[in-house]
């Protein structure tokens, strides 16, 4: 009983120091707005984590958008509402999928590389190197990759929104012979500027911030060895996409909840 | 360079722990400036924990570190981060920044601490690479750098701002005996052209008593041997004479502690 006890207590502990360090981390790294000098890296790493995920982002999105609409069409079809297919796909890609399955995919294709990255030059003695030679590591690796985690993901977000309607607009209009008129006004009437959409972009951000922030702390912290580091890509996917989750309900809690 | 002490670096009583296990226990030195400092002793004995101390990375139980008379171990992030631009320190994996070609990353420290125009930095980095030889290697990625070359950019790097204090990091280790030739008269001229204050971290005794000014032999947490290399040779003292001349067994032990051979063997008590 005593052993378990104190089993739990180690493992409260080592959380909670990990949690920690993670928050130091993040201040360290973000105190301070980045100069104006270090704006070229910030663009660098937009490159990298941004404009590199954008395949993967575009492909995902039309084929949601795709299979939504044809879910919806065939479904709304049996009450004879073909036209509430547009509103419809607007609504769950502004508000749930486009901020959600963007983080997620975020976070495999851009959060791994970026652990993988930090932690290599750790394991390599780069940052340390760095450190020797009086750069701070955190503003000038870490800092800027969080930023610019912080602009793509909501550019990726709205790309994402963007691409995947269209595809439910193939899908529906072109294909199933969906009526545009219905389609279009539908969507417009039913879809307001803050509510959805200006909702929808703020989880966004809030996952960027997570997936960012879990990326370039195992990254940071990751034991220098093969293994740790193995441990450390596979911890980022795992961590960010849990906690994209279950932010996920907590801020659509707050924000529609109703009670 | 404020302090006017003949001592640039002075460690005293300075114990380090990790885990149980003591790494020093209690040791004093002293780096004298404009010299060149070895510090020797076998494997694991926390030669480069030393150095990691020195420039502030990891901080000590107790005991005080003054570099040029500031206290290292009562610094804050930004006084240690403006301090170690006086630092320039050779890592032993070279630790060269492998998205940046060589040229790059010889200019990447004055890229960040100066205001250079780019002219003026083409021609000191120029200078530098030409100060190790390898000024036709500019373009190069780390990638393509045999190890040798490697360290020599690694040099060239850490001299970049000309600091005060240089740190090598066990500069010969798995060196080809033309590069590490090369190597230890790169030391000694840059220590003379430079006036900088050198301390060497190696277990490679015949380059090392070359070049060194003064030696330190750490074994056990302790400074077993200290003095110039020609007194540390003639040493009597055995843990430092096995050390120098390299016995296999002697004070330092051959055998990780360990239970009785027949015990581990034949599985019954000696």
């Amino acid at each position: 009983m005593l052993g378990v006890v104190r089993a739990l207590g180690i493992r409260a502990l080592d959380w909670l120091s990990t949690l920690g360090r993670a928050t130091i981390l993040w201040f360290n790294a973000m105190a301070g707005l980045p100069r104006w000098k270090d704006i070229s890296l910030v663009i660098k790493q937009i490159y990298n984590v941004g404009f590199l995920s954008l395949v993967i982002i575009v492909l995902s999105a039309f084929s949601i958008g795709a299979v939504l609409a044809l879910q919806f069409h065939t479904q709304l079809a049996r009450f004879g509402a073909q036209e509430a297919v547009g509103v419809g796909l607007a609504l769950v890609l502004l508000r749930e999928l486009g901020p959600v399955v963007t983080a997620l995919l975020f976070a495999g294709r851009a959060g791994s590389a970026l652990t993988a990255e930090i932690g290599l030059m750790k394991t390599t003695e780069q940052l340390s190197s760095m450190e020797m030679m009086g750069v701070d590591p955190l503003r000038r690796i870490v800092a800027p990759r969080i930023w610019a985690g912080l602009l793509s993901v909501p550019l990726l977000t709205a790309i994402f929104n963007m691409v995947a309607i269209y595809g439910g607009v193939v899908v529906a209009i072109d294909w199933l012979g969906a009526d545009p008129g219905g389609f279009w006004s539908g969507m417009q009437d039913g879809v307001e500027l803050w509510e959805d959409l200006g909702k929808g972009m703020v989880k966004s951000v809030v996952f960027a911030a997570l997936v960012t922030w879990v990326a370039v702390f195992q990254g940071y912290d990751c034991p220098p060895t093969a293994e740790g580091m193995s441990m450390a890509t596979t911890r980022t996917v795992v961590i960010s996409s849990v906690l994209i989750l279950a932010t996920d309900f907590l801020l659509t809690l707050v924000m529609y909840g109703d009670f | 360079m404020t302090s006017d002490s003949d001592n640039l670096i002075e460690i005293e009583n300075l114990t380090f722990l990790r885990g149980e296990r003591k790494i020093f226990d209690d040791i004093s030195l002293t780096i004298p400036r404009g010299k060149i400092t070895a510090i020797m002793g076998p494997s694991g004995t926390g030669k480069t924990t030393l150095l990691r101390i020195i420039g502030g990375q990891i901080r000590p139980e107790s005991g005080n570190v003054k570099v040029d008379g500031q206290d290292i171990c009562s610094m804050n992030r930004q006084e240690l981060f403006s301090f170690r631009r006086n630092l320039g320190m050779l890592f032993q994996s070279s630790a060269l920044f492998t998205d940046l070609s060589v040229y790059e990353n010889v200019a990447f420290p004055m890229r960040v601490h100066t205001n250079l125009s780019e002219e003026l930095i083409r021609d000191l980095v120029m200078m530098k690479l030409n100060a190790v030889g390898l000024r036709g290697a500019r373009d190069l990625m780390p990638s393509e750098l045999s190890g040798g070359m490697a360290r020599r950019v690694a040099l060239a790097r850490a001299i970049a701002l000309d600091p005060d204090l240089l740190m090598y990091d066990e500069p010969f280790t798995g060196q080809d005996p033309i590069a590490m030739g090369v190597l230890v008269s790169l030391i000694r001229e840059l220590n003379n052209a430079l006036g900088t204050t050198s301390l060497l971290v190696s277990h490679d005794i015949h380059e090392t008593v070359s070049i060194a000014d003064r030696i330190y032999v750490i074994a056990d947490g302790k400074v077993i041997g200290a003095g110039s290399p020609e007194a540390l040779q003639a040493e009597p003292t055995a843990m430092v004479r096995q050390f120098m001349h390299g016995e296999p067994d002697g004070p330092v032990p051959f055998h990780y502690p360990a239970d009785d051979i027949a015990y581990d063997v034949l599985g019954e008590p000696g």
